[in-house]
Order: C-alpha cells, then structure tokens, then sequence
C-alpha cells in the first residue's frame, strides 16, 4: 500500500465511521441532549447549537482542498418572494429549510432528492397588507417534528418523517395586530420558543413557549411592560403600543436552564422627546423591556435577569440579533452578544456587564459605551426635524440580524461589521391601531455614506471578549449573510452579489470563491451525509435591508430579482 | 413649502389634543365620507420607509415625486400593494383617504436646502 492508497484507505475508513456514527444518530430522537451533544455531522438549530457558535467542527473540506470544492446538488423552492433568508438544519443527513410564506422542505442531504414538502394555507388578504413579510427565517427540529413560525402568527408542527401537519397553534391575532412570526423557533427541553414582530408596530410584541407534543401554549413573555412596575419607565400609558417583541431565535445556557433572547426596539422607532427623554416625547422613561437582552427561566419564562442595551432606544439599534455566543475561558464563562449598533457586549451568564467594543467604525449615536457597565456615554437624543448630522449607522445596523461565527480552535469571533449612515428627518406620529395596526416610523429618511467615504462592509476576525483584531476583510457593499467557520480551517462568507468566499481561518487569505447567480441573505451551514461534508447556502434577494441596495449601489443590483432564490451544496469533486 | 409646514403644524396640533400612547381615530372612513387623512404624518409613520425623504427620492419603493404614472395606477397600487413590494392598503384607506394622498404625490417639490 502506497502513500496515496493509505490516505485513501484512511479516508475511507473515516467515511465509514462517519456513515456509522450517522446510522447510530438515526434511531435517536433529537432532544436537547443531543442538540448540547452536537454532532458535526448535524446541524440541529439554528445557530449550529445552543452555545450559538455558526461553527461545523468537520475537517473533510479544509484549507488545503477547499480549491476542489464545487456545486454538488441545488434545489429551487419557487415563489420566494424577497430572496431565501432562512438557516437550513440536517439531522441524520436530511436536510430541511424554509423558503418564503413558511414553505418548508425535507431533501436528502447527499442525492438533493426532496422527500416531502409542505406549503401551509396562509391568510392572503393579511399577508399583502404586511410590510416585514413573507420571508422565513428557519425551522426548528424536536421529537420527530419540524417546527416552523408563519406570518399570520401561527406555530405549526410537522412530522419529521412525512411533513404532515401534527399540530397548528395561532399565538398572535395578526390580522389585528398584522405582525407575525418570521424568525425560526427555538426548541429546548419538550418546548418551543418563538418571538414575535414588534419593533416598530405599535403592539406589545411577545416570546411565546408551546408544549413540543400537543401544541398547547406553556407561556408567553411580553417584551413590553409585563408588570405594573415596568409599566412605569412608560409614560403616558405609551406601553400600550411600545412595540417589542424578539423576532430572531436566541440561546439557551444548559447549565442554569435559562434562555437568553434579544428584544426589538420601541414605537415610534424614532422618538422626538431629545434629552429630556426620561420625560417628554412620544414614550418617556426608558422603555422596559426594549432593545434589551433577557434571561428566562426556560420552564416558566419567568424573568431571571436581563440587560437593556439601549435604554430608551429611539435609533432601532436594537438586541433582536439572535446570536448567544457561550464562550468559556480562563475559567470565566461569558456570553458575548451583538448588538444592531455596532457594538459587542460581552456578559457574564447572568447578564452583568464584563467587556463591550465596536465592531463598526462609524457609530454616533453615543460617543461610546462604559465597557465596565454598558452605560451609554454622551447619547444622541433627538428633537424632531430634520438633523443636521448624519446618524450612524444606518437603520439596518452597524450589525445585521444574521450571525458571525465562532472558532473554539482558533479562539476568533468572525463577524461582519457595516459601514454606512442616514439623513433623518424626525415626524411627530401617532400610533393607527384602527381598524388593523400600521407601522410607526416617525421619521422620514435616506441611506447616506459616512462622512469618512463610501459605503462598506467587513468580516472582522476578533477576540471575541476583547474586540482584538487578528484580519479584515472589507467588501464594497455590506455582506447580509451569516457566516460559517469549520474544522478545516475555514471561514465561509456569502456576499451581497452573489460570490461564496472561503477564507483562511487563521490569515484571512482568500482560498476559494463561487458564484451562486444571486444575492445572499440567509444562512450557511456545514454537514455530513454517507461520510461526505457538504456546505449549504441559500441565495436568493430582497428585502427590509437588501431592497436598498439597487437604488444605492446600482450595478448588479438593478437587474437581482427579489422573488428568486436557491439553495446550493457545495462539496469537494475530488 | 407652506403645504409641509400647514401639515407639521396639523400633526403638531393633534398631538397636542391626544396622548401620545392613543391610538388615532381610523384613518379610513367609510366611503363618501371626508378623510381626516394627513398624509405628512402618514409617510413618516408608514410609508417613509420605502419611499425616502417622503417619496421625493427612491429607496426601496420608486420616487414618488414627478412620477409619470397615472392617478388610477396610483390608486390601484395602493388599494391592492404589490406582492413582496408594497402592503395592500385597501381596507385601511377610504376614496377620500387615496384622493388625498394621491394630491399629496402630486405636490411633491425638492425640499429647501
């Protein structure tokens, strides 16, 4: 036996033991043990696992090969209205994703073959009449069921092995309240876990628990003023219509069975009460619980702890974003959290303050951030009228909602950060319940590049408690995808224009690049089916972000549709 | 100018008669009614988002401002949206509602430096 034969005997030797581990996974059922066991050859949720890492700890793609990687197999959902934003997941080598109006799929990870498919019945009329809709952000998966959220509020459970419907809850009176749930659940212990909208709608968005087996609500979290004490940091009875909500899945700390979820801003999303906030304005006080990370008990959804990142946020830089990343180091165990800003926060596990940094450069609307207490320092308050001065960054963040990822080899955080700003011209509003509730903006605004040159956007490799910089990479236009790091030394970025990037991990070189014909903005993922890793990426345009990126940049983005999308697999032809 | 001024001094004066947390009276009346509609405020609750600086320049959604289309198009858009573009704000808003808003595009000018 040669040296080329060893290796390939070696290879298939760890094929085999891959496919038998895959064999063995197939018989169990996936609870939050196996979820905290989190095999590489599985994606289970959301984030990768609940410690939030986007990170595939597969080897068989690597630095040295990565050259060889190329499409293995692509599926084509149809109908996705504003482009494919959702995070697939693979159990047992079956892959299961969801495309716009909460259209999900269940496709063998190694042929592409689709096993089932499901379409629910939504309610049309509500549907065109919303404005964050009918994009999906994923699915969860628990107890031989597919979960997935809809946009007219409705949590619908589907049998793993066949796609039929098990169970159907309505959760939100969306055709009053037009919200619903975009975002992916988040399946711990027997229950599932889901945010609504919030935000900018004058509702009073909530975090709701469903039993896993029969579908019957557990609890609900309001995210506004759930108690009379914190119906006080809301003057004027404005909690009424504060908005909220957490419409992106959030963590889940094992250890002290707490549940860690991100809360949306305030409404009007711009309030013109300037310094005086505390007392004048649209919703004085500081707006309990907005734009604040919680910790919930995750059997009662009882309040354990939180932090409010943006007291009285009137710039919708809000803690929606869904990553938790649990980092243990030193003997500390911390939870590092972006906020839409363009800071980190990095917490201890009961959400006391340890460390925060910028990852954007361009941010106003503090001079800066305590990284003792989370204090904001020198906070921009606005009256209305038109400012004078940009604000920065723009509304779609310093941070988007989709996540960086994390390489426990590595020790680095890699994560995008966006540059770019906006004119604003702030409107007194009031809030329109009747006869269905509208959003509520208060200001009337355009994109703009910061004062220091043009627009941009950059994956940043950092320490992730520190903010140290070990490599950027800058993008002309800011990246809206996740991101994914692997065992092979890898880090993957999908870009605005429609080229997957694999970087060096540990240099930021780039080693590979493929052009998957339309933009991304959803998610990426890595897996393993009969032994053989596969990376997964969704494309497909459009939406509350990328809808500005043809009248702004022009280019490829005039002719990108953003009623189209994909999902391609990629893996080594060699 | 003195439109948009006429407007932020409605928008200020309703405020000034409601609590800020109330909810507006609907601002779709039934048919033949007048509408109560003021579009300013409007934008910069709903529309603005997508249709920047107040329709006068494009975002998400075209420019509004000088726009070649009709006002049976405009009507038709914004009684039915179009899909994964514009909500359908058919039951929200009254003829007299669209009438206003339609006239509201229509006035559009480039605002002062």
């Amino acid at each position: 036996m040669n040296g080329k034969q060893r290796k390939t005997a070696l290879s298939l030797a760890v094929a085999m033991g891959t496919a038998l581990a895959a064999s063995t996974a197939m018989a169990q059922t996936i609870d939050s043990k196996r979820i905290e066991a989190n095999n590489p050859n599985d994606w289970l949720t959301y984030h990768g696992s609940y410690n939030s890492y986007h990170y595939s700890g597969l080897t068989q793609i690597n630095a040295k090969n990565v050259k060889d990687l190329s499409v293995a197999w692509i599926h084509i959902p149809g109908h996705s209205t504003r482009g494919l934003q959702s995070m697939p997941l693979v159990a047992d080598g079956i892959l299961y994703y969801s495309g716009s109006y909460s259209r999900v799929f269940a496709i063998d990870g190694a042929s592409g073959q689709v096993l089932w498919s499901y379409f629910p019945e939504l309610d049309d009329a509500l549907v065109a009449r919303q404005t964050h809709s009918p994009y999906n952000r994923g699915v969860a998966l628990g107890e031989g069921k597919v979960f997935v959220g809809t946009v007219d509020g409705r949590l619908i459970a589907l049998d793993m092995k066949t796609g039929k419907p098990v169970w159907d809850t309505k959760l939100i009176d969306s055709q009053k309240l037009t919200i619903g749930f975009t975002g992916a659940p988040l399946y711990v212990n027997g229950e599932v876990v889901i945010g609504s909208q919030g935000g900018e709608w004058p509702v009073r968005g909530k975090i709701y628990a469903v039993d896993a087996t029969t579908g019957k609500p557990r609890w609900d979290f309001n995210t506004i003023a759930p108690t009379e004490e914190t119906k006080k940091t809301w003057g004027n009875d404005s909690w009424r219509v504060g908005g909220g909500g957490g419409w992106m899945p959030g963590g889940y700390d094992a250890e002290t069975n707490t549940i860690w979820w991100g809360t949306s801003n305030g409404a009007p999303l711009y309030d013109w009460s300037g310094p005086d906030w505390m007392h004048t304005g649209a919703r004085p006080g500081t707006n309990l619980y907005i734009s604040s990370v919680l910790g919930l008990d995750a059997a009662t959804g009882k309040l354990k702890f939180f932090h409010q990142e943006n007291p009285h946020d009137v710039w919708d830089f809000d803690s929606a974003v869904g990553e938790f990343l649990m980092i243990d180091r030193g003997g500390q165990k911390y939870v590092v959290h972006p906020n839409k800003g363009g800071y980190i926060f990095v917490y201890d596990r009961s959400a006391n303050v340890k460390n925060v940094w910028p990852i954007s450069h361009n941010i106003n609307y503090v001079k800066s951030i305590d990284p003792k207490t989370g204090e904001l320092i020198g906070r921009r308050d606005m009256t209305a009228g038109k400012q004078a001065e940009l604000l920065c960054p723009h509304i779609s963040g310093g941070v988007s909602w989709n996540s960086g990822s994390y390489d426990p080899k590595t020790g680095l955080y890699y994560k995008i950060g966006n540059e770019w700003c906006m004119h604003l011209d702030i409107v007194k509003t009031t809030p329109v319940t009747e006869p269905q509730v509208q959003l509520n903006i208060g200001a009337n605004f355009t994109i703009a590049p910061p004062p220091s040159g043009p627009i941009y956007g950059h994956l940043d490799a950092r320490d992730p408690i520190t903010g140290q910089t070990k490599w950027e990479v800058r993008f002309p236009e800011p990246p809206l995808a996740s991101v994914l790091s692997t065992g092979g030394d890898l880090v993957f970025v999908p870009d605005t224009r429609g080229t997957v990037h694999a970087y060096d991990a540990t240099t930021g070189k780039e080693l590979w690049n493929h052009g998957d014909g339309t933009g991304h903005q959803g998610g990426i993922i890595s897996y393993a089916a009969h032994g053989k890793q596969y990376v997964a990426v969704v494309a497909g345009f459009g939406g509350m972000a990328s809808d500005d990126y043809a009248p702004t940049f022009g280019g490829v983005y005039k002719s990108m549709p953003r009623d189209d999308g994909a999902l391609v697999v990629y893996s080594l032809s060699k | 100018m003195k439109f948009r001024n006429l407007c932020l001094a409605v928008v200020g004066g309703s405020l000034a008669s409601a609590l800020p947390a109330m909810a507006q009276p609907a601002p779709g009346t039934p048919a033949g009614q007048t509408s109560h509609l003021d579009v300013n405020q409007l934008f910069a609750t709903t529309c603005g988002w997508c249709h920047s600086d107040g329709g006068r320049v494009a975002g998400k959604g075209p420019q509004l401002m000088n726009t070649k289309r009709s006002d049976d198009f405009i009507r038709y858009r914004i009684e039915h949206g179009k899909e994964g573009a514009m909500p359908a704000f058919g039951s929200t808003f009254n003829d007299a509602d669209i009438d206003k808003i339609i006239h509201y595009i229509r006035a559009l000018k480039p605002e002062q430096p």
